[in-house]
This record gives C-alpha cells, sequence and structure tokens, in this order.
C-alpha cells in the first residue's frame, strides 16, 4: 500500500511539474504568432498585457506588438499609456504608425495640431503615395483636423484634394458634408448648397447634407426648399453618422433637426 | 528517500499553484478597470461587481449624446482655471440603472504626458457630472448591464474648451 501511495505521489508530481513546464513553454517558448494572435484576441486583459510584455523582451523592436498593446488603452481612456506604447510603434516603424496615431490623435483625443503633424510626416515618407490611415484618405482626415482647429479655408484645401484623390463618385460622403458646413462657416452659402448636392448625388439619405441644406437655404431666404430638406433631414435621421468610441465634429443630433424645423416652422 | 518524494511533491504543487493564481489573476483584471472605494464612491452601487462591460460593445449612451453632456454641464466648468493646457479624461460607471459613480481621472498634457489637475477642479467636475440624469446603460438581449464610459475635457488657455 505504501509503495502505491509513493507511485502515486510521483506520478502527481510529474504531471503538476508537466502542467508548470507546458505554461512555461507557451508563455515563453511557443510560436510567435500564436501567442501574438493570443493576445490580441484577449485584448485588455492583464494576460494579454503580459503576453505583449513577454514578446518585447523576447523582440524588443517588434513595432506591432507595441501598437497591439496600446488599442485597450486609449479606447479606455489611459492616454498617457496609449500614447507612450505607440509612439514606440512609431519609432520603428513610421510608415505604418505615423498614420494611425495621426488617426488616433484626430479621433481619439482631439489633438488636431499633433495629428496635421503626423499625417504631413507620413505624406513626407511617402512621396507618390495617396496614404489612407486606418483606412481614410488623408486628406479627407487632414481637413477634419483643420476643421476641428476652425481654419475652414484649410479644411475645404484639404476636402476638395480627397475627392480628387479618390474620384467624385468615390469620395468619402461626408467630405462634401464637410466641406457644406466649411463653407457655411464661411458664409458662402451657394458654395455651402452645391457641396451637399453634390454628397447627395451620391446618397439621398445623409441625414447631415439635407440639414446643411437647411441650415444654408434658410440663410439665404429660400424657406420652402430650408423646410423641404429640414423635414428630409428628420426623415434619414436613423442613417446619421455616429461612431461607438467617438461622436465626430460634424455629427448631427435630433435636438438640431428639432430647433431648426420649429424655427422654419416646418 | 521518502521526505525527496514529499520535498518534489511539494515544489511541484507550489509551482503549479502559483502558475494557476497567476493566471487566474491575470485573466480576471482588466486595462482601466475601476475598483470600488467606499470613501470616493460613497453608497454608489453595482448591479453586478463581476462584470462591468466597455461603452463601445454595449452602447452606453446620454440621451441627446455627447451635445446634451456638453450643454448641460458646460456653463458649470467654464470658470474653472487650469494650470496647463491637455486633456482630462474621466472614467465611470453608469450602472444598470442608468445612474453614475466611481469616477476615476487620468489627465495628460499637450505633449501627451501625465500632468496632474487640482482634486478642487476635479470635484467641481463630478459634481457637474453627478447632474446628468438622463443615461442609456449599456445593453444587449438580456437587459441592461453596468458598463465603464469617457468623457474627455480638453484644456486650452487654462479654460476647458470641449467635452467629448
Amino acid at each position: 500500500m505504501k509503495k502505491v501511495f509513493k507511485i502515486f505521489k510521483i506520478l502527481l508530481s510529474v504531471v503538476l511539474t508537466a502542467y508548470s513546464i507546458i505554461i512555461i513553454f507557451f508563455l515563453f517558448f511557443s510560436d510567435k504568432e500564436k501567442r501574438y494572435d493570443f493576445a490580441s484576441n484577449l485584448q485588455g486583459n492583464y494576460l494579454s498585457q503580459s503576453m505583449f510584455e513577454i514578446l518585447k523582451f523576447q523582440n524588443p523592436q517588434n513595432d506591432e506588438i507595441y501598437f497591439e498593446q496600446s488599442v485597450p488603452y486609449n479606447k479606455r481612456g489611459d492616454h498617457e499609456r496609449g500614447f507612450e506604447l505607440l509612439d514606440k510603434a512609431v519609432e520603428y516603424n513610421p510608415r505604418v504608425y505615423l498614420g494611425y496615431r495621426g488617426y488616433m490623435k484626430l479621433r481619439f483625443i482631439r489633438d488636431f495640431e499633433g495629428a496635421i503633424k503626423d499625417f504631413n510626416k507620413l505624406d513626407k515618407l511617402t512621396p507618390n503615395v495617396i496614404d489612407t490611415p486606418w483606412g481614410e484618405d488623408i486628406d479627407f482626415l487632414r481637413g477634419e483636423a483643420y476643421y476641428g482647429l476652425g481654419n475652414y479655408k484649410k479644411a475645404i484645401v484639404h476636402f476638395n484634394q480627397s475627392i480628387e484623390n479618390q474620384g467624385e463618385d468615390w469620395a468619402e460622403i461626408q467630405s462634401y458634408v464637410y466641406l457644406g458646413n466649411s463653407e457655411l462657416q464661411l458664409e458662402n452659402f451657394q458654395k455651402a448648397i452645391n457641396s451637399y448636392k453634390r454628397g447627395l448625388t451620391q446618397s439621398k439619405f445623409v441625414c447631415e447634407a439635407h440639414l446643411g441644406l437647411a441650415k444654408a437655404y434658410k440663410e439665404i431666404g429660400e424657406i420652402e426648399k430650408a423646410k423641404e430638406h429640414i423635414l428630409k433631414a428628420e426623415k434619414h435621421y436613423r442613417y446619421k453618422r455616429n461612431d461607438p468610441y467617438n461622436e465626430f465634429l460634424n455629427e448631427i443630433y435630433k435636438t438640431d433637426i428639432v430647433t431648426l424645423k420649429n424655427d422654419l416652422g416646418a | 528517500m521518502k521526505s525527496k518524494t514529499n520535498i518534489f511533491l511539494l515544489i511541484s504543487f507550489l509551482i503549479a499553484l502559483s502558475f494557476t493564481a497567476w493566471a487566474y489573476y491575470q485573466s480576471n483584471h482588466k486595462v482601466g478597470e475601476l475598483t470600488a472605494d467606499k470613501n470616493l464612491d460613497k453608497d454608489f452601487q453595482l448591479c453586478n461587481e463581476q462584470r462591468i462591460y466597455e461603452y463601445y460593445n454595449y452602447d452606453t449612451d446620454y440621451i441627446g449624446g455627447k451635445k446634451q453632456i456638453k450643454n448641460t454641464i458646460f456653463n458649470d466648468l467654464k470658470s474653472l482655471n487650469f494650470k496647463e493646457s491637455g486633456l482630462m479624461t474621466f472614467r465611470f460607471v453608469v450602472n444598470c440603472k442608468g445612474e453614475i459613480g466611481r469616477f476615476r481621472v487620468k489627465s495628460i498634457d499637450q505633449y501627451l504626458k501625465k500632468n496632474e489637475v487640482s482634486s478642487e477642479n476635479i470635484r467641481e467636475i463630478e459634481k457637474a457630472l453627478i447632474k446628468l440624469k438622463n443615461w442609456n446603460p449599456g445593453k444587449n438581449k438580456y437587459g441592461a448591464h453596468d458598463s465603464y464610459y469617457l468623457l474627455n475635457f480638453k484644456i486650452e488657455n487654462n479654460k476647458i474648451i470641449d467635452i467629448f
């Protein structure tokens, strides 16, 4: 009986040791890609962050790891840590991450000047390429940043450039809305109307463009047309542009429509 | 020999236990989680302390959106003075009943490095936040849940110039 008990203890010790060895192997020696995917899929979890730390220790200049590790910090409001990690990704691979960092500065922290600097640096690094930081045209994003700064003239230059980059029929529809909004700010009402209408040729459901048209027509005294478009803005409000993370600079709200509708007596 | 077997078993058990405890702790904690503090949070209660979701997965929102938040509290805050330009980020919980609490702050300067904000200003902002009563708690098909939410306060020329 004693011998059986002893064998049991040895077997148990072997199993426990094997268990620990498997964990160590997985954490430190298994395929890097698999560990990276594991950490990415557990985004925000401490285990994910620890795995990134191990991967960084073993691959200290791998930009992708710094980028991926930064994501939950920026989504969850720890921008100091998020941008500290992102700066490393940019240091090791500026062509890939300058655009993303600019996008994050623009959309997540409204650091418009910082965003423009990053976009311009990226543009200089890639002279023959129209960059698309995080999937969006670089001039659309630069236009948005200048719009945020209240520099509507420069915003217009970049939104027009963005439309040229992408082609009239393929351009981001919101570039026409921003273009219209910028002209509206500069009190170029007819230009604003033309811009919104260009957007509406792509899709009649762009409630932001209808709201802009209602404002512009009101300004030039064409009240019936203003009423027509405020009602269309209301009808298509469910298609409004929004994002789970951030409010867009040109985001519209129900109250904007109701207020103008009441003003117009529509 | 007997003692060697026991030592081998004990050591292998302790190492395996340590790894398990480490993995358990690591997989049960997340970046950005806010732990309760009776002194700070007073009587704010969550519906389920074990599971607090993120705003972006469960559409946590304020009725009327960020614009309504800004309209409600901006006037109360525009007289506050700050030492440095930068961004203050308030992270807090919207519980399943649409109440808010557990406010925590992180702040960066214009170079995106950590900075300090006076506790008096933080208190004033918290007081203003408490006035926000129309929250849509995070929801899925099983009902409403506790979730985290973020609000950023952009500071330029010593004043709050934007809330988003």
